[in-house]
């Protein structure tokens, strides 16, 4: 400081110059004329605040064990405790399936999963748009965080299910390795679909709600409680064309029946998930401006 | 001197422009847009809050920013902090900025001072890392090293407020954003922070300081910009700013 200011009247100039001269020239700049389309640009900046997903993911898993007293337990225990339930009720109303625990329990995660970061992306965007009226930050960082949260826990769940899968003796294969990839494929659909809710959500209240009437619509209609040919052949046509069933079989295959999901499979699977990101990701970074701008 | 063209300013504004759109009625049901978008009723209501705003903060200097409520002040803050994109018009800014508006944010009062620590950190885009590495010095300059363990529902609001300063002002910004007068913890520690800010300035930060009360504006400033209904009305040494300020006032008050 002192030295600054002597070098300053040594040579004569303003104190402001000799600052100014002391200053790192190569600095980040910041140009509003020389940003790229909203669509880029949260990207660029999501993978500039990377950190801080990890961060609110973890902080989201911490909080939600401080509240309760059986902590990881309970994320075990919820998805058993309802399976436990719909055995009994489902297995007196439909012809018996071979280990239908392992086939219910499946689908009952993946859905879990699906449930909970949706809304959690929607109570995110939502509550942020506060902090983000005051710090500069990437708000779609909030909603990759719920996504990585759900799927934490959703690995977790992967701990009872194999359990069932021993005790009902259900073939290990190596079909069992490619798991991470369909979670992968539906946390970049629940992202996709999250983003699209959320951005309206932003704007209309009754959404939420609505969405949550969906959910547990979209949930019997997909064949998580039932298997597919319960529904009458003309029918199962419009069945497959529901996406989550699309995911369902990519991590219910490796895991009740054994076998790798076909190629074809895995394909319609990242095509689905690849363009729901996509919109979503439009979708938001093209409104969230307007939210902004609405006070 | 200080109008002089500044080849590499800190911030540089050009006909800056911001547009809110306030809704004509608040419409908060989807059901309830749908029909009205249908029958062709929906209004908005444009409001500038800036416009053809051109300005520059000098690499270095303290500016100080008047106006009355509402003038455009808090919008101008937005602009450079990357909070809004201008509507029209262009801002450079070089460097980075660290708003002091948002002490504390993302605070959990659930979790431990350090874990808030990280959150509010990478919140405002420091790596992991970084803040890893500066943990110890962030703590000791918050005075809190025998409470970093506890959940932060159990710290006093000056507590609170001394580690926020502490996390936002661990790294040196190229520029601050000040609004009001800080007021964090006891004088003490208020001391401590206003050294912290001078020792930046000396550093080569630049200061953007909005506040009301123009005697420390007068005092801290090199030069006062002054915004009325998002227009520069007037740009210059403080004392003659803050006298035509003034004097505006007292012909509004007669």
């Amino acid at each position: 400081m002192q030295q600054t200011r002597e070098q300053a009247e040594a040579s004569g100039t303003s104190l402001r110059e000799a600052r100014a001269a002391s200053v790192n020239r190569e600095l980040p700049v910041y140009d509003s004329a020389k940003q790229p389309h909203p669509f880029l640009e949260e990207w660029q900046e999501l993978w500039r605040y990377r950190d801080l997903v990890f961060q609110w993911s973890g902080r989201n898993i911490k909080l939600r064990y401080k509240r309760s007293a059986l902590g990881v337990l309970w994320t075990l225990l919820e998805p058993l405790m309802l399976m436990l339930i719909l055995t009994v009720v489902f297995s007196t109303v439909f012809r018996p399936m071979e280990a239908f625990p392992v086939y219910l329990l499946a689908g009952l995660i993946l859905f879990d999963f699906f449930n909970r970061s949706t809304l959690l992306i929607v109570e995110e965007i939502i509550v942020s748009q506060s902090l983000a009226e005051r710090v500069h930050v990437p708000r779609s960082a909030f909603a990759v965080a719920a996504v990585l949260t759900y799927l934490t826990h959703w690995a977790i769940a992967h701990v009872p299910l194999i359990a069932i899968m021993i005790y009902f003796g259900r073939p290990f294969s190596w079909s069992l390795l490619s798991l991470p990839f369909g979670m992968l494929l539906a946390a970049m659909f629940a992202l996709g679909v999250g983003l699209v809710v959320a951005t309206l959500g932003a704007f209309f209240h009754d959404i939420r709600l609505t969405y949550q009437v969906l959910l547990t619509g979209w949930f019997y209609a997909t064949p998580v409680i039932y298997p597919l040919d319960v529904v009458p052949e003309h029918l199962q046509v419009y069945f497959r064309l529901n996406p989550m069933y699309l995911l369902l079989r990519l991590v219910r295959l490796p895991v009740y029946d054994g076998v790798m999901p076909s190629a074809g499979l895995w394909a319609a699977g990242f095509a689905v998930s690849f363009s729901t990101l996509m919109i979503g990701w439009w979708t938001f970074t093209r409104w969230r401006n307007a939210f902004d701008y609405r006070s | 001197m200080t109008t002089a063209a500044d080849p590499l300013p800190a911030v540089r504004l050009e006909k800056v422009g911001v547009r809110f759109q306030l809704p004509a009625e608040r419409i908060v049901s989807f059901k309830e847009y749908v029909l009205r978008r249908l029958s062709g009723r929906i209004g908005h209501r444009e409001l500038w809050a800036l416009r053809e705003l051109d300005l520059d903060v000098h690499t270095g200097e303290t500016l100080g920013v008047i106006g009355r409520n509402g003038a455009g002040k808090s919008t101008l803050l937005k602009v450079i902090s990357r909070v809004l994109r201008p509507t029209s018009g262009r801002v450079v800014v070089r460097g980075r900025t660290a708003p002091l508006l948002e002490l504390g944010a993302g605070f959990h009062f659930d979790l431990t001072g350090r874990e808030n620590v990280f959150l509010n950190a990478t919140l405002f885009g420091y790596s992991r890392d970084l803040v890893a590495r500066n943990l110890d010095a962030i703590v000791a300059f918050a005075e809190l090293e025998d409470f970093i363990d506890l959940p932060i529902r159990n710290y006093s609001n000056g507590m609170l407020a001394r580690l926020g300063f502490a996390v936002a002002t661990q790294f040196r910004p190229d520029i601050l954003i000040l609004d009001e007068i800080l007021a964090v913890g006891d004088t003490g520690f208020q001391e401590k922070c206003l050294d912290r800010i001078e020792r930046f300035r000396d550093q080569g930060t630049s200061i953007l300081l909005v506040s009301h009360d123009l005697d420390r504006v007068a005092e801290s400033c090199e030069r006062v910009a002054w915004i009325e209904h998002g227009r520069l009305v007037a740009l210059g040494p403080p004392a003659e700013i803050l006298d035509r300020y003034r004097r505006g006032f007292a012909a509004a008050a007669s």
